[in-house]
This record gives structure tokens, sequence and C-alpha cells, in this order.
């Protein structure tokens, strides 16, 4: 396909609302982002309802900036793709339907794009992906390992039995009266901290590339308590650092082992915890050692973002596989079946 | 952006509601119903609204290029609901540059069953009077969205209170007192309407009918002028209230349209609960 193309994307799956015009699938000519952390942190956490109805007002201001920002008009879009899945079922939907009456309004295809297949092919923003691939997806939702044996062929090797690692670091920060999110300060203070308080590995099974953190963040407990019966002071610093070492320490190695066992050429890292300053240390590190290429997409492309989403949709719109006016958000939409030409095979 | 008159070819509405347990779409054009589509698709609303719209147009053969205005329920009713029609809505009015008019999903539910059950006939009568119509919306817990309206013979239309969730007990009782407080002023009949038009006596109690639950002095005037009624709500009334709202010039700002929840989210509710007790 020589003609030029534009992707208009949206990506409603959480607390971010955001539009973004992708230019030949890889060249992102706008990627607005409109984050409700604000609203939320009063609340500790994301409160769905409250998500699904800021998207419902932030809708097409979004939309307007992002054609705005991209210099292109609508008739120059090409297809709409939006995220279908995974996530809170309330705020996607949001998404959905706009992309829906945009479809139907300029008479575009419609592309149903997977939230974890934006988060890998962020990488496609930066560079070339050589397959096959092993991506570690690690965010507030998710904690996943990913072969790509194909472009957009997606096989789960390992994933949590429990929290993701974003969630765990969340809870970590709650229980050290940290503000929300807390995902960063721990980071912070894991780099700030002198010592460590060694915590406990969830290797799991020897073969296993499965995740837990509940046990991790269990242990993060009952240190505090234990500090709090003696009346000591709560080490927090060496408490983050413990619990960011061992986060750490299973993560890198589970992925490298992967890497190693299925001939990876490349090793991808993604997804909002991408942007943890610990995890990319370690990986770079590692990579070296192995010989093995790494690619981490910058921090506003880990991020929930819609440009990573017009990435993943491009899969489908250079094979021309869309999806009808009727299509479904889903909570729980499964990767694997949505690979590419997976609907034609199954 | 233009902007046709009612007796411009062009000027037609593209209305849709999906507030209730009903995905309804509708194109009117100058007070004319042009088309309709009505189905009941509880929690589908969102996969079906899109295409039934584009149904819609093929059929009524009213291309993009004939709509002027789109026209929307803006609730209340059930949230997640309220938003898609509410998301489509402004999507469709932003990218094709057309005037947005919401309008009460209470008001289209007690405007469509006046036009298509009472008008003519009110009309007919010499003696006619007001006739209150007052739409209910199951809320849960004893709770419904209401409003209530008047319509005069002469087809006059106003409301008489606001859209709210109430606890239909206590409101029940407000409408009685105020009747009591003028009897003059007696409409000659009062509809309560509801999906199964037996709302009311599961909201007062079960114990059964409107009549039962009338106590006191106007008891009997009450009595003798409720009636209840099964209605749903279609979206043609919402393109026919919608075109009497653009026709006096209003319309709605596309960007800041938001639903009318007509109440906080739990999680807000509860922070300002917490607020107001730390600041005793
Ligand atoms: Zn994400």
């Amino acid at each position: 396909m020589n003609s030029p193309y534009h992707i208009l994307a949206i990506e409603t799956s959480c607390d971010e609302t955001s539009v973004a015009v992708v230019k030949n699938g890889t060249e992102v000519l706008s990627n607005v982002v409109s984050s409700q952390i604000d609203t939320h942190r009063r609340f500790g956490g994301v409160v769905p309802e409250i998500a699904s109805r800021k998207h419902v007002e932030s809708i097409t201001v979004i939309l307007e900036e992002a054609l705005a920002e991209a210099g292109v008009g609508p008739d120059r879009i090409d297809a709409v793709a939006v995220t279908q899945g995974p996530g809170l079922v309330g705020a996607l939907l949001v998404g959905v339907v706009a992309a829906k009456s945009l479809a139907l309004a300029l008479d575009v295809p419609l592309i149903g794009t997977h939230h974890i297949a934006g988060h890998i092919y962020a990488n496609r923003l930066i560079g070339e992906i050589r397959y096959p691939a092993l991506a570690l997806v690690v965010s507030g939702g998710h904690t996943e390992l990913v072969l790509l044996e194909a472009e957009g062929r997606f096989r789960i090797v390992g994933r949590t039995r429990d929290d993701a690692v974003g969630e765990a670091y969340d809870k970590v920060a709650r229980a050290l009266s940290l503000p929300y999110p807390g995902g960063p300060h721990v980071d912070r203070m894991a780099q700030e901290a002198e010592d460590a308080i060694e915590l406990p590995r969830a290797w799991l099974e020897p073969d296993s590339y499965d995740f837990s953190f509940s046990g991790l963040k269990s242990a993060v407990l009952a240190e505090i308590n234990r500090a709090n019966m003696k009346g000591e002071p709560i080490r927090a610093h060496a408490l983050a650092r413990g619990f960011q070492e061992s986060v750490i320490d299973v993560v890198t190695t589970k992925a490298m082992r992967a890497a190693r066992e299925f001939g990876a050429s490349q090793l991808l890292l993604c997804g909002g915890v991408a942007a943890n300053k610990g995890i990319r240390a370690r990986l770079t590190e590692l990579c070296a050692e192995a010989a093995l290429p790494l690619l981490v997409p910058p921090l506003k492309l880990c991020t929930d973002n819609a440009a990573m989403i017009a990435a993943a949709a491009d899969l489908k719109w250079r094979c021309g596989q869309f999806d009808t006016l009727d299509l479904k958000a889903e909570a729980q939409l499964s990767l694997e079946q949505w690979s590419v030409g997976a609907a034609t095979m199954d | 952006m233009k902007m046709g008159s009612s007796s411009d070819k062009k000027f037609a509405t593209l209305a849709l509601d999906t507030s209730t347990a009903m995905l309804a779409v509708a194109i009117t054009r100058g007070g004319e119903i042009v088309g309709r589509s009505q189905s009941l698709a509880e929690r589908n609303h969102s996969v079906y609204v899109s295409s039934r719209m584009k149904e819609l147009m093929e059929e009524c053969a009213v291309p993009a290029a004939d709509i002027g205005i789109v026209a929307v329920g803006q609730g209340p009713g059930s949230y997640t609901g309220v938003r898609i029609a509410v998301t489509a809505a402004k999507t469709l009015a932003w990218i094709w540059g057309k005037p947005l008019v919401g309008v009460s999903s209470l008001e289209a539910m007690a405007y469509g069953f006046w036009r298509e059950r009472l008008a003519t006939a009110s009309a007919a009568r010499a003696d006619a009077g007001k006739v209150w119509i007052v739409p209910l919306m199951d809320a849960r817990r004893g709770q419904a969205y209401c409003a209530c309206f008047s319509a005069a013979a002469d087809g006059e239309w106003r409301r008489e209170e606001a859209d709210g969730i109430r606890l239909f007990e206590n409101w029940f009782e407000s409408l009685e007192e105020r009747l009591a407080a003028d009897p003059g002023q007696t409409p000659r009949e009062i509809w309560f309407l509801s999906e199964t038009g037996e709302l009311t006596a599961k909201l007062l109690g079960g114990e059964g009918r409107i009549a039962v639950a009338s106590q006191g002095a106007s008891a009997s005037a009450v009595r003798s002028v409720c009636r209840e009624a099964a209605w749903l709500l279609d979206a043609a009334a919402v393109g026919l209230l919608a075109e009497r709202r653009f026709l006096r010039g209003e319309a709605d700002d596309v960007h800041g349209f938001a639903p009318n929840y007509t109440q906080l989210t739990e999680a807000e509710a509860k922070l300002n609960a917490a607020r107001t007790e730390s600041a005793r």
C-alpha cells in the first residue's frame, strides 16, 4: 500500500481519555491524553462510575484536539480504531460508542483493538520489531509474558495468578501511607534507600512463567505490623527497596529465561510500570549481558494512550480484518484470540 | 453551521434514547414522525445503537446530509444506558457539525404518551381541563426517577416538577398536598406512567393501587382522577420535543453536554458525607 493512510484511535479502558491520529501505521501525528488522575486521587483509586462519566464529558473535546494537532481533516481518516477490551466495561463503552459513531458518520472501517496488543505494539512506534519477540507487559492491571512468534500472533506464556505488578505497588504504597498513585513513590524510595529489608520471592513451579505478588504484599504488611507491635518506627525506605528488589528479581529473571527458551531475538518492555526506573535499569543490564536487543517505549507511550491502539490496529488494517458496527466492548477480551488471522483460523 | 427552517425538506432530526430498557431511535421532520425503531435490548444498547441508526436512515431515505439536528434523551435513567445515547449523539453532532439538542428522557416519556394517547381525545372535549402526566422509572429502594408535566386541551405543554430521583412515597404525598391546597385546580386526570404500568403499587409498599394510598381530606378528589398506564419511551417524542426546543432558539454545547444523572456517584456522596462529618 503506497498511498498514505490515517488511523484515528480512541482509548478509554480505564481513567485516561485518549485520541490519536497515526499516519501509515507508525507516524504519530497526534496523541492527546486527558488523565483523570486528579479526580480519582481523592478516592485513593479509580472509581469506575466516575471514570465513565469523565470519558463522556471529555470525548469530543479530545477528538477535536487530536484532529487539530494532527492537522488532518475528518475526510482524511481511513479507519477508526478503538480499545475493545480488556478494561472497565463502563469506560470501554464510551470509547466504543464514540468510535462506532465516527465509523458510521465517516463511512470508514472500524477496528476493535486489544489493549495489551496496544501496549506491546507501542514498541512498533519507536522501531522495528524482530520476531520471535518476547514482550514483558507490566501495568496496573496486567503482568504478562507474551510470545510473538510472528507479527500480530500473540501467545501468553506467563501471567499473574493474583495481583498485577502495578496493583501490588499501589497496595504497598497505601500500606506505607503514600499518596495515590503510589507506584512512582515506591520506586523513588527504593532508589533512595540505603539498605533493604529482605523479602521473599515467589518463583512458583520451576518451569512456570507465571507470577504471584500477593505473598510479597502480605510480607510487607506483616513487617509493618511487626514494627507497629514493637513500637519501632517503620523503615519505609528499606521496605520499599526490599519489595522492589523482589519484584524486579522475579519479573526480569523470568523474562530472560523465557526469552532464552523461546529463542527471542528481541525483548519488549511495555505497560505503565515500564516507567519504573528499577525495572528498566535491571533489564537493560541483563539484556546487555545476554546480547539481547531491548526495546522500551518512551514514558508517554508506556502509559495508556491511543497511539499504541492505532499501532496495534494497523496489524488488522493491513490485512483488511475489520469489525462491524455491532462491535461489543469486552471487559475480558482474550489477547490470543485477537491475534491477526485468528478469527479465520478458528 | 447551517441551519434549516421547519419547512426545509432537509431539516430532519435524528433522535435517540437509551436511558431505559428500550433502544429507541427515530427520525422526525417539521413536527412529524418520519420513522422510528423501538426494541427491547437490555444491556445491549451499545452493541446495536449505531447499526440501528444507520438502518433507520436508510429505511427512511434520510442521508446524513439531510439531518439538521441530533436529538438525544439526556436521562435520567440507567447510568450506563444514558451514556450510550449521549456519547453517540455528541460524537455525531460534533463530526457532522450539527446542533445537539438534549431532551429530558422523562419528558419524552410523558410527551409521547400525551401525544399518542390523549391529545386527540382531549382536543375534542369542551370541558377538557388539564391533564397531569407523571413519568416514572424504577430507581430501586422505593425510589423513582420522576417528574410531572401538565397538558392543556389546547395542547399547551408545561413542566410542573423538575426531574429528580425521589423517595416515591414522600413525593406522592407532596403531590396530594399540592392538590389539597388548591382544589379548584385539580386536573381532570393524573396519569402515572411506567414500563409495567404497575410501578406505583410497588413503590407505595405493594398494598395496592394509588387510590388505597390516598388518605386525608383530598383523598377522594385525588382518587377519582388518578390513572396508571404502561408506557415505553419512544425516540420520536425526543425528536419532536427537540424540534420545539430548537425552534425556540435553543441548542446544547456539544463538548460540555453530559447526561443528567440527577445524583452524585456513591463514591462522591460518601466522600461528601465524610467531609461534612469531620467538619462538625
Ligand atoms: Zn494499560
